[in-house]
């Protein structure tokens, strides 16, 4: 999964990060959601076009030792001492090649759970001018590790085929066997960059911030919360514009996008399924408020300028037949890298999602969301979600008068697609393909089936 | 604004009707409440007016004098006004100034555990009119924080503190600033507090030094906070280190978390500075290349900057200042192709550059290009609409400021957390925003202020308000000096202010050295006059010269 990088080919020289390397390093426990955070940075700094990689040095044990048992992790066992340590120089040296070919953020992912282990990480990286950051997740409370031991248990590649209550018990002696040597980030390690999370948030102490980036990858990883809760999106209802081929503009709903207008509050009620009012999101452009106008009084409405669709500059109004007659380079240009092209006088891809970025941080914060907006607005938001690449995210089919329920879980979100029944144009374009809008093949993308308007 | 006519003059003043804890500026003295519905970068507003749906919180500080507590508590309540909550901060030194009278200092054993009853009569006079202030502001005035800078030194002070609070529906946080690294501390004494007549004529060094063993043993109990049934942050050595316990308030308190790990108390200079002109043909939608005579005025600009830059720091040797080499300037432009050739002569002269998309200008929508006249004949109802609230107003498809504060919310931390000088080279939409921010602007005010292309407009960092100074480009041709030709040619309400730093007229000196700029004098907007001539309860002149012989405080009557 390569970022696309911005180039003068795509009109845009995009967003410059400080010239940062950070080596973030997980320390904990196992079982104190380790891993859960690491994916979640990854894909919160990737989405934002920072390229940010994990590297778990289990993956690299279990070449080895692909089924350990809990002794093999007993510090007095000197074979497998060797072989962890083995495991982890292997890791660093990978992320040490990767950061060499430019990667930015790497995430050590692994106990790390002694001093003598995590300065030589701090060696090595101060080596290669690389900064270090430690997150270290400190838990005791039992709760928390019981059911996220139950989730390794039936998750863990360690565990596959075994028995789940004797994975779980080993599993057991295998965190007593790292308790043994297990030494917490304290005074010793100050001169050391560190977010220490102590019992999911309520002690939280941040050491020797020394950049912007740094403080960023810190508050996010602040803001990320572990209720159960599901964001519901929309687009719009079908637009005068849809009808007409044309991308941008302002229009008025068409009198079917008014129909599924009509028909959201049902709609949302039925997926909700139950009567608690959702906080509404729209963009400030017509058709999304008048999407959302028949929602109950009771659901608290509020619009972002954050969420209008992608500016198409000098081609606003325009249908993609005009856009390859008037300006056939930048028709081309923009589906060669679709992601990176600015239009003249308006925005790309990466731009919407570095506008987009308050509204992630609100939504990992928030409960119940439902969020009415624009064609590309949603594939940038539904990317975050589902892990799409930037090669393809651009070119995501995200059908009308659909609502769609993303449910974050620990290791993936899951999507439900609601159709309201009401037929619509297609607004979606595929790549390299005639300039005009078109109905998908099937399985075009992994979301829905029919497509449309908006900026495809 | 005049930073220092503020606490003395305005609290003394038997005739003057305090508004705030007694500075006017824009960071303690908001303008009036109905006229300014919104924040600068608020995102939504609510029925009770309280935002990111937090009840009422009192921020209360912690930690001796000479620790950062007014930097701190003036940035945070700065940043918080931007986002829409409604702060005010209550420095209790100005209570106790206002108390005492001109010139008298507090008892000896005033912060004494075991103080005299006459000690402990003054104390709870002092408190109480401070905190009659700050429940008026949360219970009547619609406030949703207040920021309480005083030393509140003990456990035992701080829990009945915040029991107190919790009986008027009030959460409290505790915000210390703990120092344990003496050159912080000698370098605090040293910048902030040496002005004294105590101690003239000595070595800077040595006054910090007994600057620092006075506030010893004026304060000789202090209790850093480790209460775990407290909700409170800790900064360490001024952001090296910030630990948080039970903080339970959520998004505000990581926000103002996120804040703090940006903010830090190296002085460092904010230039402004507008992109070069391209052809007269250009829109917003063009995004065309520098012209000739834009690319003339990026060189002028970046020399006279370079130069002044020089000048200052030569200033400063001669003053008997510090030789160090100059702070490395960085510079930001948008990505916005006028704005990135305006930085390209400094950028092959090995200046760091850097491109933020947030920067782009405002969108002119459906203006683009259109005179005045034609927007009145083609728009009326969006021309009525804009001139009641030129702040949030928006053209159809265009972004209103409001719109555009939001969008460069995320600049606003990395400007705070830039160490270098930095020079931002951005349209003018985007500068007036900008600097409505670092000089706490009152939101209505941004859309009128101007900075013509003929002006750096430097921000200097102080500890009550920023101040901001003007260096002169010599030799920019006349015309291309006012606005820029894709604004949105819809005038505001006509408003009399020329330059953000208006009040001044036209300056005539290509130095660094003007008067301090009088931003809030733009506060006037919001349907008065002057905010120091609100009451008439002093006369303009005599604060003036009051400026020029203001008696410096006391050191040590100062928290």
């Amino acid at each position: 999964m390569e970022l696309a990088r911005p180039s003068k080919k795509t009109n845009g020289t995009g967003v410059q990060v400080e010239d940062t390397q950070i080596c973030v390093v997980m320390v904990g426990l196992p079982a104190r959601g380790k891993s859960l955070i690491a994916q979640k940075a990854q894909r919160y700094l990737r989405w934002l076009s920072i390229d940010a990689k994990v590297f778990n040095v289990g993956n690299y044990r279990r070449n080895d030792t692909p089924h350990p048992s809990a002794e093999f992790f007993d510090t007095s066992n000197a074979e497998g001492e060797r072989m962890r340590r083995a495991a982890a120089v292997a890791a660093v040296n990978d992320m040490l090649k990767w950061f060499r070919e430019g990667g930015l953020i790497g995430i050590l992912d692994a106990t790390n759970s002694t001093k003598e282990r995590r300065r030589w990480i701090k060696d090595e990286m101060d080596k290669h001018g690389i900064e270090t950051l430690y997150v270290e997740s400190k838990c005791d409370d039992e709760d928390l590790i019981m059911s996220n031991i139950l989730e390794v248990k039936t998750t863990s590649p360690d565990y596959v085929g075994q028995d789940p209550e004797e994975a779980a018990q080993d599993f057991r002696n295998r965190i007593r066997n790292y308790e043994k040597v297990y030494e917490t980030i304290d005074e010793d390690e100050n001169d050391m960059t560190y977010l220490k999370i102590m019992d999911v948030g309520k002690q939280v102490i941040i050491n020797q911030i020394q950049d912007y980036l740094q403080s960023r990858v810190v508050y996010y990883l602040m803001n990320l919360h572990i209720k159960p809760r599901s964001i519901w999106l929309s687009r719009h209802g079908e637009s005068e514009y849809n009808l007409g081929g044309q991308i941008g503009g302002d229009a008025d709903l068409s009198p079917r996008g008014q129909e599924y207008a009509a028909l959201l509050p049902a709609l949302v009620r039925k997926s909700v399924g139950d009567d608690r009012p959702l906080t509404v999101w729209t963009s400030t452009l017509k058709r999304t408020i008048q999407t959302a106008r028949h929602l109950p009084k009771n659901y608290n409405q509020l619009q972002w300028k954050a969420l209008d669709e992608l500016d198409s500059g000098l081609c606003d109004g325009m249908t993609y037949a005009e856009i390859k007659e008037q300006y056939p380079e930048d028709f081309a240009a923009r589906d060669d890298d679709k992601y990176n092209y600015r239009y003249r006088g308006g925005e790309s891809y990466r731009d919407v999602v570095i506008r987009l970025e308050p509204i992630i941080m609100e939504l990992e914060r928030s409960e119940d969301i439902l969020i009415v907006t624009h064609q590309a607005v949603l594939r940038c938001i539904y990317a975050y979600f589902m892990k799409k690449d930037q090669r393809s995210s651009p070119w995501l089919n995200v059908p009308l008068h659909t609502l769609i329920k993303l449910t974050p879980r620990a290791y993936g979100t899951i999507e439900n697609l609601t159709s309201s029944g009401i037929s619509a144009v297609s607004t979606w374009r595929g790549q390299g393909s005639v300039a005009k809008h078109e109905d998908p093949p099937n399985g075009a993308s992994s979301l829905g089936t029919a497509g449309d308007g908006g900026v495809a | 604004m005049d930073t220092l006519l503020t606490a003395e003059i305005a609290a003394n003043s038997p005739r003057y009707r305090r508004r705030s804890s007694t500075f006017i500026d824009g960071v303690h003295d908001l303008p009036n409440e109905n006229s300014s519905p919104m924040a600068p970068a608020q995102l939504y507003s609510t029925m009770s007016g309280r935002l990111f749906h937090s009840g009422r919180i009192a921020i209360v500080l912690v930690g001796l004098p000479a620790r950062g507590k007014t930097h701190v508590s003036v940035s945070l309540c700065r940043y918080l006004q931007w986002l829409g909550v409604k702060t005010r901060v209550f420095h209790l030194g100005d209570y106790r100034r206002a108390t005492m009278g001109p010139g008298v200092d507090v008892p000896d054993d005033y912060f004494f555990i075991n103080a005299s009853a006459a000690s402990v009569m003054i104390r709870q006079k002092i408190l109480k009119k401070c905190r009659e202030d700050i429940y008026a502001w949360l219970n009547h005035e619609n406030g949703q924080v207040a920021i309480y800078d005083a030393v509140n030194p003990l456990v035992n002070g701080r829990r009945s503190l915040a029991k107190e609070f919790a009986k008027h529906d009030v959460q409290t946080l505790f915000l210390e600033s703990y120092v344990t690294d003496d050159k912080i501390l000698q370098e605090n004494a040293r910048s902030v507090k040496i002005s004294s007549p105590d101690f003239v004529g000595m070595d800077p060094d040595e006054a910090a030094q007994l600057y620092l063993k006075r506030i010893d043993m004026k304060i000789p109990y202090f209790e850093t906070m480790s209460e775990p049934d407290l909700n409170y942050v800790k900064m360490i050595n001024a952001g090296e280190r910030i630990s948080y316990n039970n903080v339970s308030f959520g998004y505000l308190s990581h926000r103002i978390v996120f804040y703090l790990m940006n903010l830090h108390i190296k002085s460092r200079h904010t230039f402004f500075a507008r992109a070069g002109t391209s052809s007269q043909q250009d829109s917003y939608k063009l995004d065309a290349h520098l012209s000739h005579e834009g690319a003339d005025y990026a060189k002028k600009m970046a020399d006279t900057l370079l130069a002044h830059r020089e000048a200052v720091r030569d200033d400063l040797i001669a003053d008997g200042g510090s030789d160090s080499p100059l702070k490395p300037l960085t510079v930001w432009t948008s990505t916005r192709k006028r704005t990135v050739e305006t930085a390209e002569y400094l950028e092959a002269r090995g200046f760091k550059v850097r491109q933020r998309s947030q920067m782009s200008q405002l969108n002119p929508g459906v203006c683009e290009k259109l005179s005045e006249n034609a927007i009145r004949r083609l728009f009326p109802d969006e021309v009525s609409l804009h001139e009641k609230d030129p702040y949030h107003h928006r053209y159809p498809r265009a972004e209103s400021y409001h719109d555009l504060a939001v969008r460069l919310e995320p600049i606003i931390l990395e400007l705070e957390r830039e160490q270098n000088d930095l020079l931002i080279i951005a349209h003018e939409s985007v500068l007036r925003v900008l600097y409505g921010y670092l000089m706490a602007c009152d939101a209505m005010s941004i859309p009128t202020l101007k900075f013509p292309r003929n002006e750096i407009i430097e921000i200097i960092p102080a500890s009550y308000q920023n101040e901001a100074k003007r260096t002169i480009i010599p030799g920019v041709a006349e015309k291309i000096i006012p606005g820029s030709p894709e604004d949105i040619r819809i005038p505001v309400p006509s408003s009399g202010f020329v330059s953000p730093l208006s009040g001044m007229g036209t300056p005539a000196m290509n130095s660094g050295l003007g008067t301090p700029a009088e931003p809030n004098q733009n506060i006037a907007m919001s349907g008065q006059t002057s905010p120091l001539s609100k009451d008439a309860a002093v006369e303009p002149e005599k604060l003036k010269s009051n400026l020029s012989v203001r008696k410096p405080e006391n050191p040590l009557s100062r928290d």
